[in-house]
């Protein structure tokens, strides 16, 4: 371990570790521009200059490029180092606009921060400065070259990092030009990275044009929910308007980036039909109403048809909070217990891979790029969990093989190595490698050499004989282990994690990994156990068994296959009640008025509800991993709706417009209360917390902020017996 | 834009090496030496037959010196610009190249027989001043010798 | 002594039998069935022999850093790629005497086991791609390239590969990216490019020059080689270019360490009518101006190092004194902003701002700021990525070292006083 100093402070890194990067350990950040901890070390930009002062390396050189050793003294304030990088300053504003009153990348721009601290302020030369025509690169990302300071940032991040390869650098010398070969969208579904990267304004978010500076926004932490991954973002709202989304680093799970999904996925929170006023069969009322209308009906319905005629569904976008507050409810209310899944098959899959994973076994996103085997089975990664492929690509640059098995190809950016197994065989042949591996011992080979042969984003496919897929598990250090659960059975979910338990026994890393279908579809695989899926209970609905449907953020009038069976179903109901922040088909049905429907007149009720950017909320990730949510602003209707675009009314008022919902554990702990006659205006976020510990028996000690390194796995903490619902398939 | 019976020999030529990136340039030229310059849809084919994308082509054909991505008469005229030329006479010649064709650096005679390039030192520092035309190079060069050379090539 | 040149004629190329009449590929013979490869590369090494291409480093101790188990293929690229201005020695070896450059690389092909050779060759040197292809058929018509060479189990096949043209594409690490077919910017080591060069194979770069030593120290012997020279640190012989105002521009074999006024006076014929040598660039143009203080040095690697300059490629630009050395370093500097590859800020944004302040030194609007911080970036520009910046600044340095009153001169009468 090198022990260097800098700056007069000891510090002690690993070894190889860069002097920019070992400064940074001990908080001192050298100015830089090219470099960057994911896209690593190139010397392009010559702005991290330190002076070596004693040691094994002498003079002015770039800390980016020399690696930390034994006995180096080292000084980032250096008077020659000080004024090298002010001249590099001067070199690169010498070309660049000074526009920054209309550049959006105010507040972000490091080439600013750069400058002014650098001491770099007066423009000396008197040359023309050098000017770019820009391109149109889609609807996402802006572009203005005259900006650029050629860091190459950029293009290592689109075509080595991620390996996309229709954007680049062309050009030479002091006229390089980062872009497309043509106008067009940019291919790369993790293109929005480049304005995280871009260290000035060349590429800008391009929906948040103009919207805001930086200091103007809300800005809050949060957790992207498009997908099982929970990617750490930071959600940016003016006006209460969500205006951009940026990439949090978390190095346990996406590392530095997001996917462009997550990034422009948040219209939904903007969305002009989004239900902000309770509803009452098509008739706008007051929440209170709302609330007591139902619990009134709740009653009769329990009294008359027994409570077993009242059914709760959520969904795996649903918060914790949320999802566990439905079945505090109906477990006080001895209904039927709540189901969070519209399909069977999907609770299924979902409990059986939560019910298999271990703490020896789970491995988060940030681990999958430490792989050196990755045997994928039933998962399109960039569709169904993107940042996987990005995690994936890494551990590829690094030397890992990737096998594949699915019956077609799928679109990944990296070499894999492709085995096309049918449905009906996949599982007796993970099932055979399970056995050869348990019976054999283990053999030494070397499978990364073998591989790397293969590799590079020029070869997309394998020329060489394909090694036996057990022997390259049995004989790799830290294989991993992704598996779907989105179009494969439980039997194939089963027979991942028994293969993953028995590759050979002195591998130290055998990581088990799934991708399931939603943000929090680990928390419902917990809060639906013993309960029903969506096309479970739909018989009962439709025999009249069922009367009163509670919807909380689930949509199964839009999700379930045979749409106007559940319409027809539906109709039948005496009470629908609709809790949801989106403009739902099923929040469109329940909302309708009554004079379209059928009669015997049954009550649609609709209570809007906050998304995780307006209220606290949180997610449990593929791997187990509780998140929070910061609310980032205050609901209401945002300032561009109420006024069309035009200035702000200029009168006052004391209630913020638009503002009647409440997140759906509030309401649904309200309900809980009316319906108990206990008191409710006392339910905070702490209590539900305090409950769902009880739950799970796990202790949170500040009930309001769980730390993020939380894994809630079915081995840790207690909860109902988990039991998969076989029936037909 | 590519006749078959080139491609074929292209393709041939691509297939015997192990990378076939490795051939870009050589493509390049030979389609440039039959029609002139890189235009889009050469570059587009040039992409197709190496399998790199349209961006990987243009990055390196906007790199090098000699891709012209631009229309450029049939012979183009690459005068040596370099130290050794510039003692010895480069401004007189390129001055004679310019009010003899009538045209400046970056421009093409009416008539499309020429175009006027600088380049950079040809390594004829010892025949200097020098020119470049389609690859051959001239040195030891007087008005004369250039109505000579010019007027041969049609 | 002409060694390199013995078999040159006067616009003639020596044919494979003119070559083996004067003990070509006897060398080769020797490598394969004498020596073994640690012998080859230690008879290199003791021969003292420093590559020609200009940074003078030690041929066989590159050979020695392929290591045994390196992964195969393996490239031997001889580097034609000749762009440094007012250099042409290996256009005018190749148009010499072909052979004893395809020899040389046979034999460090051999010494490495590299069995790819490629030939990088210029644009403009377009005859000399065309000879290189011609002598490589007929080598392997005589049975020194192609499988088993004469007999030994080693194979070795040559493809010239021709240049798009930049002149960052003579730099080793650019070369190799180019050859792949991509960008030409320089990588820096680790690794290095005898351990992971082209498409991550060990690669070794000759110059033209270099290589063509080496059959003769084979058959000759590191003493005989070393014996060549003029100064007793020195080796060999050298291809000397002399350009610019004297009588007989030309590039000549010479001991190396040869005083630089016998080049110029006895090789070169002198001065030209009428014009007195005031300066001249002993190695292309990222070299020093060497004023006539530096008349009699002796032009080997040792003796300019010791001088505070630099051999470079070994070819002398001589400059007069009624040339403005303000205007032809200007020229130069518009040379390397233009051939910059663009990967790092100082060299591709400083060199346009040098321009930018020569160029307004030179027509006249100079002002007394402009010296102090023309020597700042002088001395910045060596903190660059790779060597063309710190080459590209050695004129102005120099300029400012040894004719900073022409530069005055320039600003005091605002205008330039040469013209």
């Amino acid at each position: 371990m090198p022990k260097l100093m800098i700056d007069d402070r000891k510090i002690e890194v690993a070894p190889g570790v860069k002097v920019i990067a070992a400064a940074e350990q001990a908080g001192i950040v050298i100015p830089r521009f090219c470099y960057h901890p994911a896209l690593g070390s190139v010397g392009a930009c010559r702005l991290c200059a330190v002076k070596f002062l004693d040691g094994p390396v002498r003079g002015l050189q770039m800390s980016c490029m020399v690696e930390a050793r034994d006995g180096m003294v080292i000084s980032s304030t250096d008077d020659e180092a000080v004024d090298f990088r002010r001249f590099v300053i001067e070199l690169l504003m010498r070309n660049h606009p000074h526009d920054c009153p209309v550049c959006d990348e105010g507040g972000y721009c490091l080439l600013q921060d750069e400058t002014i601290a650098g001491g770099h302020a007066m423009r000396r030369s008197m040359g023309k400065k050098r000017t770019h025509r820009d391109q149109y690169i889609g609807e996402l990302v802006q572009h203005e070259m005259n900006r650029c300071i050629q860091c190459y940032r950029c293009q290592r991040f689109y075509q080595d990092y991620c390996g996309y390869r229709d954007f680049g650098v062309m050009g030479s010398a002091s006229r390089v030009y980062f872009g497309r070969y043509a106008d067009g969208a940019l291919e790369n579904p993790f293109s929005g990275n480049l304005i995280d990267i871009c260290p000035t304004g060349v590429l800008t978010d391009k929906p948040a044009r103009f919207k805001g500076r930086r200091w103007d926004f809300q800005r809050a932490p949060s957790i992207c929910i498009h997908c099982s991954l929970g990617c750490s973002i930071t959600v940016n709202a003016r006006y209460r308007e969500l205006v951009r989304v940026e990439a949090r680093r978390n190095d346990d799970i996406n590392g530095h980036f997001i996917c462009d999904r997550g990034r422009y996925g948040f219209a939904f929170a903007n969305h002009p039909d989004r239900p902000r006023q309770a509803r009452i069969n098509g008739r706008d009322t007051s929440y209170e109403e709302a609330i007591q209308t139902t619990t009134q009906r709740l009653s009769e319905i329990a009294r008359t048809l027994g409570p077993d005629s009242i059914a709760c569904l959520s969904s795996s976008r649903a918060g914790v909070e949320t999802q566990m507050s439905l079945k505090f409810l109906t477990r006080s209310q001895g209904w039927r217990q709540p189901g969070c899944f519209v399909d069977r098959s999907e609770q299924n899959s979902v409990t059986a891979a939560v019910g298999r994973l271990t703490p020896e076994r789970v491995v988060s996103l940030g681990e999958i790029e430490k792989a050196d085997l990755i045997l994928v089975i039933g998962v399109d990664p960039i569709l169904e969990a993107p940042m996987l492929a990005l995690a994936m690509r890494q551990a590829q640059r690094a030397g890992a093989g990737i096998i594949i098995l699915n019956p077609q190809p799928v679109s990944v950016p990296f070499a894999y190595d492709h085995r096309p197994i049918s449905p009906d065989d996949l599982c007796s042949t993970l099932q055979k490698w399970t056995r050869s591996i348990s019976s054999q011992t283990r053999t030494e080979s070397h499978f990364v050499e073998k591989h790397e042969e293969y590799r590079g984003p020029e070869t997309p496919s394998v020329p060489c004989p394909l090694p036996p897929v057990d022997s390259l598990l049995q004989n790799s250090r830290r294989p991993m282990i992704v598996c779907g659960t989105n179009i494969v059975g439980t039997a194939i979910i089963h027979a991942a994690a028994d293969l993953a338990r028995d590759i050979h026994s002195d591998c130290r890393f055998p990581g088990l990994f799934y991708v399931l279908p939603g943000p929090n579809a680990f928390g419902a695989a917990f809060a639906s156990a013993g309960g029903k899926s969506f096309s479970d209970i739909l018989p009962d609905i439709e025999t009249g068994n069922i009367k009163a449907l509670i919807l909380v953020e689930a949509d199964p009038i839009f999700q379930f296959p045979d749409q106007e069976r559940v319409k027809n179903a539906v109709k039948q109901l005496d009470l629908l009640v609709v809790l949801d922040y989106v403009p739902s088909r099923s929040v469109g049905f329940a909302g309708q008025s009554l004079a379209e429907m059928v009669s015997p007149a049954p009550l649609h009720v609709v209570i809007p509800t906050l998304t995780h950017f307006e209220t606290q909320a949180s997610f449990i990730n593929q791997e187990g991993r509780l998140q929070q949510t910061t609310p980032v602003h205050v609901n209401g209707l945002p300032m561009s709706q109420l006024t069309g675009g035009k200035h702000p009314p200029r009168k006052f008022r004391s209630d913020v417009p638009g503002a009647g919902a409440r997140a759906a554990w509030q309401v649904l702990s309200e309900l809980e209360a009316v319906l108990s006659s206990t008191p409710a205006d006392s339910i905070t976020f702490a209590d539900i917390w305090y409950r769902i510990g009880l739950a799970w028996n796990i202790s949170v000690e500040n009930r309001t902020e769980i730390p993020g390194n939380l894994r809630i796995l079915s081995t840790t903490v207690e909860s109902e017996p988990m039991t998969e619902h076989y029936r037909d398939d | 834009m590519i006749p078959d019976d080139l491609k074929e020999t292209l393709q041939r030529q691509i297939a015997a090496t192990d990378h076939p990136r490795e051939q870009v340039m050589d493509v390049v030229f030979i389609l440039q030496d039959r029609f002139g310059y890189l235009s889009d849809p050469l570059l587009e084919e040039v992409a197709a037959l190496v399998g790199m994308t349209p961006l990987e082509v243009e990055e390196i054909a906007t790199f090098y010196e000699f891709i012209y991505r631009k229309p450029v008469g049939r012979h183009v005229i690459h005068v040596c610009d370099g130290v050794v030329c510039w003692m010895l006479e480069y401004q007189s010649v390129l001055d004679y190249l310019r009010s003899k064709l009538g045209i400046d650096y970056g421009q093409t005679t009416d008539d499309g027989r020429f175009t006027l390039l600088p380049t950079c030192c040809l390594g004829y520092c010892d025949r200097a001043p020098a020119m470049m035309i389609d690859r051959k190079i001239y040195g030891r060069l007087t008005p004369e010798r250039i109505d000579e050379i010019l007027g041969k090539l049609r | 002594m002409q060694i390199l040149f013995q078999n040159r004629q006067p616009d003639r190329i020596a044919s494979l039998e003119e070559y083996r009449n004067s003990g070509g590929y006897e060398a080769l013979t020797l490598a394969l069935k004498k020596y073994t490869r640690a012998e080859v590369q230690q008879l290199a090494l003791d021969a003292v022999l420093l590559g020609r291409g200009g940074a003078g480093f030690p041929a066989g101790r590159k050979w020695m850093t392929v290591a045994e188990s390196a992964p195969f293929p393996r490239y031997m690229v001889c580097n034609a790629d000749e762009m440094e201005p007012g250099t042409f020695k290996d256009r005018v070896l190749i148009h010499t005497d072909p052979h004893q450059i395809i020899e040389g690389m046979i034999i460090v092909g051999y010494s490495v086991l590299a069995e790819k050779g490629i030939v990088f060759i210029r644009t403009s040197y377009e005859n000399a791609a065309r000879i290189m292809e011609q002598e490589i058929v007929r080598a392997k018509e005589a049975g020194f390239l192609g499988k088993n060479i004469l007999g030994s189990g080693f194979s070795m096949e040559i493809a010239v590969h021709r240049s798009a043209g930049r002149y960052i594409c003579g730099e080793n690490t650019a070369q190799m990216r180019a050859i792949e077919g991509k960008r030409a910017n320089p990588t820096q080591p680790p690794p290095y490019a005898t351990e992971k060069g082209i498409w991550g194979l060990p690669t070794v770069t000759h110059n033209v020059e270099t290589l063509a030593c080496i059959p003769h120290i084979l058959r000759h012997g590191p003493e005989w080689f070393k014996s060549l020279a003029a100064t007793p640190t020195a080796a060999g012989t050298k291809l000397y270019c002399v350009s610019g105002r004297v009588n007989r521009p030309g590039c000549f074999e010479l001991p190396m360490g040869t005083r630089l006024s016998e080049i110029i006076e006895d090789h070169a014929g002198g001065m030209q009518e009428g014009y007195q040598f005031k300066a001249c660039l002993p190695g292309g143009a990222s070299t020093r101006f060497l004023p006539k203080s530096f008349y009699d040095i002796e032009m080997d690697f040792d003796a300019m190092k010791q001088a505070g300059h630099r051999l470079g490629t070994g070819s002398i630009i001589v400059f007069d004194h009624k040339t403005c050395l303000v205007a032809a370093t200007l020229n130069m500097i518009e040379f390397f902003a233009r051939e910059s590859c663009g990967w790092c800020t100082p060299c591709r944004e400083g060199l346009p701002y040098i321009r930018e302040i020569l160029s307004r030194i030179e027509s006249g609007e100079g002002c007394n700021d402009d010296i102090p911080q023309l020597r700042r970036m002088c001395r910045y520009l060596c903190n660059t990525y790779c060597a063309l910046a710190p080459g590209a600044v050695s004129p102005v340095e120099s300029l400012l070292t040894y004719f900073e009153d022409d530069v005055q001169e320039h600003i005091r009468q605002r205008k330039c006083p040469f013209k």
